[in-house]
């Protein structure tokens, strides 16, 4: 068995990835607390009203606590000399091998909230392919940015 | 070399008003469809129904005109070793072409083309980034000008290459001659009995329905629902048997319409090889050239449809990279239809590196209920649904139950992965069996995927991407063991660690 790539994404991004997930929560809990009044007002039955509490508690549960765990403990990723390995995924766990000859261009982009902790993604292009880096310190990313092209530049091709 | 401005020939405004009507043609059978169905009484003729009839010859004689000023505006020339064209009227567009950007020249001669031995000539670029804004398109030239675009190209990219300092006239010379001289060798030509297999078997009937389905989706709102609901209760009346029959003759029809397409389209298929592009031409009433680079070519394709396969046949197609977005022609069918087993020869000597005979590492037995398990889960809840709610008849579902098992051990053993010196080879089924035959150096990226299920088991499943078009194409091989997958990791990865 190959050792798994050996840079892990930083911790604020579990951060990021948790308030994500309290966002779409929001929504849920919006949508069940209407769904609630509304049942109640209509007098429906009992049981309506129990998924109405189940159902946003259960997403806000897997969306804020477990998954986001989960998914930070599996990403990794490592940029050699002459390859870019990933590793990332919640159940289904990818491993993606971009050999250095076929990056065409790297991206770093940051959102509002990833500017608020420092944060900031990656994307490698490939003349077919994306694949991103999610959450990395912006000095960090920048810093592999270049590595990256400067990598990229050098690569040779073994045709 | 020249800086003389050309111009296309006359019917190019007849051409450019004709695809005008193929495009309006859609929104005026609704407006027509609409208004019909709206007023229905014309007794009270207020002036506004009659303003369909008026915008009508209007658009037309608008979209005849601009046809005819698109004509009249559009030149094209060489200059600065560049192809510039300039067309418009009040927006005046300037597209200037670098000439060794230019990847091939594609030639169509339609049926309006043919009596004045024209030519629509298709400018193909590398199309990096913006696709679209380096294409260019001369709707109809003379097979003179064609012939003269070609071998400035060649003199040009030519006098680049060999970079000869000075006007060395003489020595500018010697290259054209050498230009014209091109090796050209036949490498296949379909029969005509293959044309007719490729006819009738063709999936071409598949598309005329989606084709049916599209246009009866589009006008579902202008249907009258409610009087064809009465007229279908009568009709039922007639009883199943007529029922029966007129959906077989729509099918019928459908099919014979894909038959007479296929054969138009594929009428004279033949493959040359001319230097280091492979030349396809084909059709019957709309004659089409492509020429493709051999070095645009990212990877080949093995497609078996099962009823082909039953036959022995399949078909040979090529991933290539560039072109532009919608162009349907990137996915070039090398032979649409060929035996099998006689696919080896001209392929090796249009690609000679290429291993068509690996040795094949097939998905492992204990892989087996991967297949169908998962279908099996998700249809059961469908199958007890329909079998409850439609009961007699409903029972007929569970027929899906083997179906779907036989299909899944007949995607088990067409699963297999091979990987030789410089090529993978990945070969799998959804319905039909693709093998896909790929140079290293044309793989963008691996990946492997791993399920906590595939994980137990240890299975893993293994896709690569390559460029085609502007995007790419995934081949993915499900369900292998997970040493052989391991195996191909290392192989891939340059380090080689």
């Amino acid at each position: 068995m190959r050792n798994i790539p050996i840079n892990q994404i930083s911790p604020q991004g579990l951060k990021v990835w948790r308030l994500y997930g309290l966002m779409h929560s929001a929504i849920v809990w919006l949508l069940a607390i209407g769904g609630g009044v509304l049942n109640w007002w209509l007098e429906g039955p009992w049981w309506v009203l129990m998924i109405c509490v189940v159902l946003p508690v259960l997403y806000t549960y897997l969306f804020v606590i477990l998954f986001p765990k989960l998914q930070w403990l599996r990403w990794r990723y490592e940029v050699r000399e002459q390859e870019i390995e990933l590793q990332y995924g919640l159940f289904v766990v990818k491993r993606t091998l971009v050999p250095m000859v076929r990056v065409q261009h790297v991206d770093t982009a940051q959102g509002p909230i990833l500017r608020k902790y420092d944060l900031a993604s990656i994307t490698i292009s490939t003349a077919a392919t994306t694949h991103t880096i999610p959450a990395l310190i912006t000095s960090e990313a920048d810093e592999l940015r270049s590595r990256i092209s400067t990598l990229a530049r050098v690569a040779e091709d073994d045709v | 070399m020249s800086n003389e401005r050309h111009k296309l020939h006359p019917i190019s405004a007849l051409l450019n008003f004709i695809k005008g009507l193929k495009d309006l043609i859609f929104p005026f059978v609704i407006i027509f469809v609409a208004n019909g169905f709206q007023g229905g009484s014309t007794e009270d003729s207020h002036w506004t129904a009659y303003i369909p009839y008026i915008i009508g010859p209007l658009v037309l004689i608008l979209v005849l005109f601009s046809g005819f000023i698109k004509w009249k505006r559009f030149v094209y020339w060489f200059e600065d070793d560049e192809l510039r064209i300039e067309y418009g009227l009040f927006v005046k567009k300037k597209r200037y072409i670098p000439i060794e950007r230019i990847q091939s020249l594609n030639y169509t001669e339609g049926i309006l083309h043919r009596p004045f031995k024209l030519v629509k000539v298709t400018i193909e670029t590398a199309g990096s980034g913006s696709t679209k804004e380096a294409e260019a398109e001369l709707t109809a030239i003379t097979k003179e000008a064609a012939k003269w675009i070609e071998t400035t190209l060649a003199q040009a990219k030519k006098r680049k290459l060999s970079k000869i300092s000075d006007s060395d006239l003489v020595g500018e010379v010697d290259i054209v001659e050498k230009e014209t001289t091109v090796t050209s060798t036949p490498i296949f030509k379909m029969s005509m009995k293959d044309l007719i297999m490729l006819a009738t078997t063709s999936g071409g009937i598949g598309v005329i329905f989606s084709g049916l389905a599209v246009f009866f989706s589009q006008f579902s709102e202008f249907i009258p629902y409610e009087r064809i609901y009465d007229e279908v209760v009568v009709f039922m009346k007639f009883g199943v048997f007529i029922v029966a029959i007129s959906v077989f003759m729509v099918l019928l029809v459908a099919w014979f319409g894909s038959v007479v397409l296929t054969t138009l389209n594929y009428y004279q298929f033949t493959i040359v090889q001319e230097d280091d592009q492979i030349v396809l031409t084909r059709g019957l009433l709309e004659k089409k050239k492509v020429t493709i680079p051999l070095s645009r070519v990212q990877g080949i394709r093995i497609v078996e449809s099962p009823l082909r396969q039953l036959f022995g046949y399949c078909a040979v197609i090529i991933e290539s990279a560039g072109g532009s977005v919608g162009d349907k022609d990137q996915k070039i069918r090398l032979f649409p239809l060929v035996k099998r087993n006689k696919i080896k020869q001209p392929l090796q000597k249009l690609f000679a590196q290429l291993e068509l005979e690996p040795d094949w590492i097939s998905s492992p037995k204990k892989a087996k209920p991967f297949y169908y398990r998962l279908d099996f889960l998700w249809m059961m809840p469908v199958v007890i649904a329909i079998s409850i709610f439609f009961y007699p008849f409903g029972l007929l579902s569970l027929l899906i139950l083997p179906i779907i098992f036989l299909l899944g051990l007949w995607q088990h053993r067409s699963a297999a992965f091979a990987q030789t010196n410089n090529q993978l080879s990945l070969r799998f089924r959804g319905f039909s069996k693709s093998t896909f035959f790929i140079e290293r150096k044309r793989m963008q990226s691996l990946i492997m995927k791993q399920t906590p299920f595939q994980k137990r088991k240890a299975l893993a499943s293994i896709e690569t991407t390559i460029k085609s078009g502007v995007t790419g194409v995934t081949a993915k091989v499900d369900h292998m063991k997970i040493e052989d997958i391991e195996e191909v990791m290392t192989w891939y990865k340059p380090s080689g660690q």
